[in-house]
């Protein structure tokens, strides 16, 4: 991890595309600014991890078997028109 | 353009149908293509199907279906990126997780794949919002036999 000290109101760039800037301290809490190009994907770490790893468990074909699934989402179809 | 699926076989592509996910889904970032595969016209549990891994397919629904009152808010950058023009070609999809021992089914409602189908341009979209819930459950837990309710998680 590259570590670097920064005052507030000073940037760090990333590549030619991304910029950091430090705005504000308050207590234990940073305040940043971040200007990237609409494609990267900017996300709180922990976010980020959490929705990875659901989509990861998500597409996990071995979960369910073949053959039941489509029973599964039969069922559940059925209890979701329900309400409509 | 055939393609071979693990849980469909082979399958015969539309074209015109792909759709180009820009960044990928979380975890997924390498996969590019995909094809939304409706299984049965009633059923509103599709499937979204990798084109450059067979093996890859994500089970969605439109999350107003889960959730009658989802209010997704789309910031402009998404907007801009996803080259949305006209709010009527914007079509939500909701990745569905789907497990055993115990058997849950939950709904991921902070990261939709959000579809501009005119252009056939997608993107999973992380919500700013913190009151939708990554595990939206369909089921009640320790379900099994029991009758499902939907809930927050």
């Amino acid at each position: 991890m590259l570590i670097l000290t920064r005052k507030l109101g000073e940037s760090i760039t990333i590549g030619d595309d991304i910029r950091i800037t430090f705005l504000e301290a308050k207590g234990k809490q940073v305040r940043i600014g971040i200007e990237a190009p609409p494609h990267i994907a900017v996300h709180r770490e922990e976010i980020y991890q959490l929705i990875r790893e659901q989509n990861i468990k998500a597409a996990k074909g071995d979960t369910i078997e073949k053959d039941t699934l489509p029973d599964v989402l039969e069922g559940l179809k059925n209890l979701l028109l329900k309400d409509q | 353009m055939n393609i071979a699926t693990s849980r469909f076989g082979q399958i015969d592509v539309d074209e015109s149908k792909i759709i180009d996910m820009r960044g990928g889904i979380l975890g997924f970032e390498h996969l590019k293509k995909y094809i939304l595969h409706m299984q049965d016209e009633k059923n509103p549990f599709w499937w979204f199907q990798s084109l450059d891994d067979g093996k890859v397919a994500f089970v969605v629904i439109n999350p107003f279906i889960a959730k009658h009152d989802y209010e997704p808010v789309i910031d402009d950058n998404d907007r801009k990126l996803l080259e949305i023009e006209n709010a009527e070609h914007v079509v939500l999809l909701a990745i569905v997780t789907i497990l055993q021992n115990p058997f849950s089914v939950s709904v991921n409602l902070r990261a939709p794949i959000v579809v501009n189908a005119e252009k056939k341009i997608a993107k999973q979209v992380v919500l700013e919002d913190q009151t939708y819930a990554i595990r939206y459950y369909l089921t009640t837990a320790g379900s099994g036999d029991e009758a499902f309710t939907a809930r927050d998680n």
